[in-house]
């Protein structure tokens, strides 16, 4: 698989693969903030059981891609997106779209560890609740101990989950967000640079728990490390400036990039 | 000093020598000291200054009010003879309620003190014990009608003259046609005192009276009862209306013109004087919809009027202070924003909403110009059933008190005061303890 980066709007080439695999197609997805455009039309396949990395320099489109994923950028006055985003063939921003529905079936961790004030219980099992997928005491207290030890959690909160979940460490909440956002199940997980307010120790402990989550979703993690992009990735996805540069496998994009951007960037020159 | 060494260090221009230099004099070093030293002066000069006044203003309050907490009572046998009361055979309840108590104390108290057939004499007599000392019996045979034909022991509220007189506030040196208090009737009180019947007791009536001419049977129950009623009115219309308010503006309403006009005209009305609201109130309230004057309903609506804003801005405040990570985490796992905003961001605004709401009723409280508008300045005598009755309010009680002339009444002004402060304080109170306990729970 070869990505080709075009010297205006990046278009990557994704080729053709089993259609099933593929989760998230996007194609010439432009982002607006008012006037300004952010995101140049940028096309992007991202695959079920995969792990896609979205690096690139500061202030060059990473977040506002992902927040195109989850509709997250309905929430800022003034932002608008065109081009398709279909998920499962079905355009995230079809009218007939049901946000609710949508960030339930694409969930978001983000930069910061960010748990309710509520108890560890309580912050897990928030989504099931409000989306109705659980009714009994039995079914939320399966899914809130099934959620945390697939976040690698359980052992380290299993005696304390009246806590508040503020109380963890800064490793622990993010873990535990990442457990809030499997809870309600979801098909695409997003991570906007999860691991940078972590410790080296807590870092490989989430990235560890990226390559187990991999069996079961697909994963969009944005970050700044590109050993952390080239340890958990398999696709790596670099932007610049607003436009998407080089889209690929990850071992190609660090070993033999095509871009001399990508280049530039992976040795430290751009950034 | 390690600044300074660091800085010549690496600067060697011989300006940056000489500057350095110049910091270093000595003279410039006292003077920079000098002038920390006198600001500091002057900052607790001023603080000094406004404790001084603060002080002296409880003081004062303290000393002319806690009088009124007390009140002189006589200890009368009162012989509760059935002829004498009016009654006969077995007495039903209505009887009791209308039998003559005031003959028969008056002749027990003519008894106690020895007082022959001379009317004037009578007169001073009787003058001793309040008008109300009757009702005093009334109520204790109400409650056990067996003490009819017995012979009671009661305390029972002295006139405001005397109360006055024995709390030192009317001398005895003034020349008796001056005095409201006469050489007789001081002898008579000698004499009681001397035996034991007087004492000064917790004065219930103060909490429980309403108006009254006579200055011993005059409380501010009403008042008490009326400001909570207001205040409940002010709850219930100030809190939601006002957080409904702020919940628009904040999450939903779009940013323009309009909104700029809105939101400058609620900051303008958080300063309109109260007065303004009163006169609102009754133009509003009483002519237009024609609801009753006096009424704690209609000065609690006001009071909601000027309460609103206070409410709307600091439940903004509140909203604008929740974290925007934790409405991002609750819309990441597919929160609407309804949700949103119930499950997540009012219950973490809410110390910060009710701190305002606190605040803001406690301001409401002490407010007098509007009420007086709204006709809350009235001689009220009975207990308020409901909102919608004749009531006073705390502070048009002060006010109204304030004119009396009366020493008893000047008393009983500084204690409103201090009641009506203590209020405050403990609203206030209540206000920044809700601020420390919930103060940054993320
Ligand atoms: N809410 C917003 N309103 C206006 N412009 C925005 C907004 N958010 C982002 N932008 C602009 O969009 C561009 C892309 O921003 P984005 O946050 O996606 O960058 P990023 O790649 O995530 O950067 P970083 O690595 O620093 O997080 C930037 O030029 C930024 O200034
Ligand atoms: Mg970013």
């Amino acid at each position: 698989m070869i990505a080709t980066a075009m010297s205006n709007g990046a278009k990557a080439d994704a080729k053709p693969a089993a259609e099933h695999d593929i989760k998230i197609t996007g194609r010439d997805v432009r982002v607006f903030y008012g006037d300004k455009e952010a995101l140049h039309g940028v096309d992007v396949d991202l695959r079920d059981r995969e792990v896609t990395s979205l690096i690139g320099p500061s202030g060059c489109g990473k977040s506002t891609y992902l927040r195109c994923l989850n509709r997250m950028n309905d929430t800022i006055a003034g932002c608008r997106v065109t081009g398709s985003l279909m998920l499962d063939g079905k355009d995230i921003y079809d009218k007939s779209i049901d946000v609710v529905q949508l960030r339930a079936r694409v969930g978001m961790v983000f930069q910061k560890p960010n748990p309710f004030p509520k108890s560890i219980y309580e912050n897990v099992a928030y989504g099931p609740r409000i989306h109705g997928i659980a009714s009994s005491k039995a079914d939320f207290d399966a899914i809130v101990e099934n959620s945390l030890r697939k976040a690698g959690l359980w052992n380290e909160a299993k005696d304390r989950l009246d806590q508040p979940g503020t109380g963890l460490s800064g490793g622990q909440q993010q873990r535990l967000c990442i457990a809030r956002a499997i809870a309600v199940s979801p098909e695409v997980i997003l991570m906007d640079e999860p691991c940078s307010a972590l410790d080296p120790i807590a870092t490989a402990t989430i990235e560890e728990l990226i390559d187990e989550l991999r069996e079961n979703f697909a994963i969009v993690i944005v970050t700044h490390s590109m050993q952390q992009a080239a340890r958990v990735s398999q696709k790596t996805a670099f932007f610049h400036l607003g436009n998407l540069v080089e889209f690929g496998e990850t071992r190609q994009i660090f070993t033999n990039p095509v871009d001399t951007r990508t280049q530039a960037y992976i040795t430290g020159r751009i950034g | 000093m390690t600044d300074i060494a660091a800085d010549s260090f690496s600067i060697t221009s011989s300006d940056a020598r000489a500057r350095n230099a110049r910091a270093l004099d000595s003279s410039r070093l006292r003077a920079r000291y000098g002038a920390e030293k006198r600001f500091r002066v002057y900052g607790a000069a001023a603080i000094v200054f406004g404790l001084v006044f603060l002080a002296w203003l409880f003081g004062s309050l303290v000393i002319q009010g806690t009088g009124a907490f007390r009140q002189t009572q006589i200890r009368v046998a009162v012989e509760l003879d059935a002829g004498e009361l009016g009654l006969s055979g077995t007495p039903d309840r209505e009887a009791l309620e209308k039998a003559e108590y005031q003959a028969a104390l008056r002749a027990s108290l003519r008894k106690t003190l020895g007082v022959g057939s001379d009317r004037g004499e009578r007169r001073d007599a009787y003058a001793l014990l309040s008008n109300g000392a009757d009702l005093e019996i009334r109520s204790r045979v109400l409650a056990d009608p067996s003490l009819v034909g017995k012979t009671i022991n009661l305390w029972l509220t002295a006139g405001a003259d005397v109360d006055t007189m024995l709390k030192g506030n009317i001398s005895r040196d003034v020349p008796e046609n001056k005095r409201r208090v006469n050489n007789r009737q001081i002898a008579w009180l000698d004499k009681l005192a001397a035996d034991g019947r007087v004492g000064r007791h917790f004065n219930a009536n103060l909490f429980t009276k309403g108006a009254s001419s006579d200055a011993e049977l005059a409380g501010m129950g009403v008042a008490i009862v009326g400001s909570l009623y207001m205040m409940v009115v002010v709850l219930l219309v100030a809190l939601p209306i006002g957080v409904a308010a702020a919940v628009y503006l904040e999450e939903f309403a779009p940013r323009n013109r309009w909104t700029d006009v809105i939101e400058v005209n609620i900051n303008n009305l958080a300063a309109v004087p109260s007065i303004v609201f009163g006169l609102l109130g009754l133009a509003i309230f009483l002519n237009v919809f024609g609801m009753p004057r006096s009424a704690p309903v209609v000065g609690g609506l006001v009071l909601a009027l000027m309460t609103l804003p206070v409410v709307i801005i600091a439940t903004r405040a509140a909203i604008k202070a929740v974290p925007p990570s934790i409405r991002e985490a609750a819309l990441g796992v597919g929160a609407s924003r309804m949700q949103v905003i119930t499950h997540h961001v009012l219950p973490l605004a809410m110390p910060g909403i009710l701190t305002g709401t606190i605040i803001g009723m406690a301001r409401a409280l002490g407010e007098t110009a509007p009420l007086l508008l709204v006709g809350m300045v009235a001689f009220v005598v009975s207990q308020p059933a409901t909102p919608f009755d004749p009531a006073t309010a705390l502070p048009v009680q002060i006010y109204m008190w304030a004119g009396a002339s009366e020493r008893a009444f000047v008393e009983r002004t500084s204690a409103a005061i201090l009641i009506l402060l203590a209020f405050l304080i403990t609203m206030n109170a209540t206000a920044v303890i809700l601020r420390r306990k919930f103060e940054r729970r993320w």
